[in-house]
């Protein structure tokens, strides 16, 4: 479980670019969770999740994982990270090594543990996002862009987190890279029994893979709830700059023109499991 | 951590200073960094470490904000110190084993200190107060009679623009670098010597990739809006000299007036 208590960050205290980024946030995740984080650019999304990650200290507040507060005294914050696997944005941009096998071990490596365990974490974590054991070998800087954020994504998954933390995972990926990197995200969840938090803007993969849904506004949070109640809520989501995925879009003009169907729909699925239970009347 | 280097940041303002001509500002720093090397006595450093305060006071950017570019060059200025302090020769005042320290080598110290001290801050004050764009123009302004000669100066200009706007960019990008090797588990912290040297390559290693990349987007960026030179280039913004410019030579000639008289008056006694 996570518990953040009045946790606020500002940058630059005291400069002349001084700037809040996220302020009071008081929110509880559940652990095994699959948590979608929204909000437009500049809301505190990336700031709020590399708090989590216990990469920067919140300037006031605190946060609490599993009943460790993060950065007090009795916290080992380097045992506490291996815990929370942060994926950044663009994150083949952190790759360094000569080998891919390398470089996801470079995560496990730190954690001082066997070589066959690091072996075996390599090769899980590699399999985990569908890279063949042929590309361990190469340098990570011939693969192509989307090998290389799996390449990236295998080297956070190595160190086996409790907490997977992604923000954006399928930025700047074609559609195909987008759908498997999701898939995979999916099934590691499934899999692992893991919690996951996924930061993204597009409303379709939230609301495809998600249970709960933190949406952020100007650095506070503004909802935190089921993917299904807040879907319900389009005309708010609209006032803070996001949207709501097309499907809801559609059942939303539907209903207005008179189709009896229910609020909250964001699948397809059940956009058309609702449609034709009106049209078998 | 990394934000903590001010030099070459801009510091946004609207005073006296920020306003003036940067072809006054770079000549004047240069002025400035040569009056410091040629200060003689203590009573001259006083006379400039007022001007500097002045300068400052006036740009109206907080001390606390200006001293930061201080931090950087500290190592350096502390072992300039101690070799000029220990490796001078002269009258001896202490002595303990090999080490000596003479009059003289405590003299120089206290001056090359100052020294180094008074021209970051100066060279601080023009990159805090002049936007990158305004001191790459005068300093193409002030380079453009060496045209004749054959020196690129509109070349050298565009290179140190360039230069400066990145060094935000890649500042923010070690940040990056660090957070997500920090989140792999990452320790810059501990250790010897050798394993933070070697704890060092996660970070160059990608931030090098990544400024290498950035250089090529950007050439390829200038090529596709056809850049090339400074020839028969127009400006958006003309450089203009005002009233408050003469205002700034003529201080900085009362700055330089009383450096040579402090150096007449006082040059000679050793104090």
């Amino acid at each position: 479980m996570i518990k953040l208590t009045d946790v606020s960050y500002t940058y630059m205290t005291g400069g002349p670019f001084e700037k809040t980024a996220v302020s009071d946030i008081n929110l509880t995740l559940n652990s095994g969770d699959f948590i979608g984080l929204m909000g437009h650019t500049g809301s505190g999304k990336s700031t709020l999740i590399q708090m989590i990650a216990g990469i920067i200290k919140p300037t006031s507040g605190t946060i609490e994982i599993d009943g460790q507060i993060l950065h007090s005294k009795e916290c080992n914050m380097r045992k506490m990270r291996f815990k929370t696997g942060l994926v950044m944005q663009y994150p083949e941009y952190q790759l360094f090594e000569e080998t891919v096998f390398k470089d996801i071990a470079f995560g496990p490596s730190n954690m001082q543990l066997s070589e066959d365990d690091i072996k075996r974490r390599v090769h899980f974590a590699a399999d985990m996002v569908g890279l063949s054991p042929d590309i361990l070998a190469k340098s990570p800087f011939e693969l192509s862009g989307g090998q290389k954020r799996r390449v990236a994504i295998a080297g956070v998954l190595a160190m086996e987190p409790q907490l997977l933390i992604l923000d954006e995972p399928t930025a700047g990926l074609d559609p195909a890279g987008r759908d498997e990197i999701l898939c995979r995200i999916k099934d590691m969840h499934r899999r692992l029994g893991i919690t996951v938090i996924l930061v993204s803007h597009s409303m379709e993969d939230i609301a495809n893979i998600t249970n709960k849904i933190v949406v952020m506004n100007r650095g506070r949070l503004a909802m935190y709830d089921k993917t299904s109640e807040v879907f319900k809520k389009s005309e708010m989501l609209k006032e803070m700059g996001l949207a709501v995925p097309q499907i809801t879009e559609i059942c939303d003009k539907l209903r207005k023109a008179g189709l009896p169907l229910p609020e909250g729909i964001y699948t397809v699925e059940r956009a058309k499991a609702e449609l034709e239970k009106i049209l078998k009347r | 951590m990394l934000k903590d280097i001010t030099l070459g940041q801009y510091f946004p303002g609207n005073s006296f200073i920020h306003k003036l001509d940067p072809r006054t500002k770079i000549l004047a720093v240069i002025v400035y960094i040569t009056v410091i090397f040629l200060v003689k006595s203590m009573i001259g450093y006083a006379v400039i470490g007022a001007f500097t305060v002045l300068c400052i006071l006036s740009s109206r950017i907080p001390f606390k904000f200006v001293l930061k570019g201080l931090k950087p060059i500290m190592v350096f200025i502390v072992i300039t110190a101690v070799f000029n302090l220990f490796l001078t020769d002269g009258r001896v005042l202490a002595k303990w084993g090999f080490l000596t320290i003479t009059y003289e080598g405590v003299r120089l110290a206290v001056f090359m200190v100052l020294r180094l001290f008074f021209l970051v801050l100066g060279t601080s004050i023009l990159t805090l107060t002049t936007s990158p764009i305004a001191l790459t123009d005068g300093i193409e302004y002030l380079l453009s009679p060496l045209k004749k000669i054959g020196v690129p100066a509109h070349e050298l200009a565009m290179m140190m623009t360039i230069a400066l706007r990145f060094v935000p960019t890649l500042l923010e990008e070690t940040d990056k670098i660090i957070k997500a090797q920090t989140a792999r588990g990452a320790d810059f912290e501990s250790g010897n010597l050798m394993r933070r040297a070697k704890a060092m390559i996660p970070i160059l290693i990608p931030l090098f990739i990544s400024a290498f990349r950035r250089a090529d987007d950007l050439a390829v960026a200038m090529e596709c809006r056809l850049y090339r030179g400074g020839e028969n280039r127009t400006r958006l913004r003309e450089l203009k000299m005002a009233k408050r410019d003469v205002f700034g030579w003529l201080t900085l000639l009362v700055l330089i007036g009383l450096i040579v008289f402090t150096n007449i008056l006082y040059g000679r006694i050793h104090i």
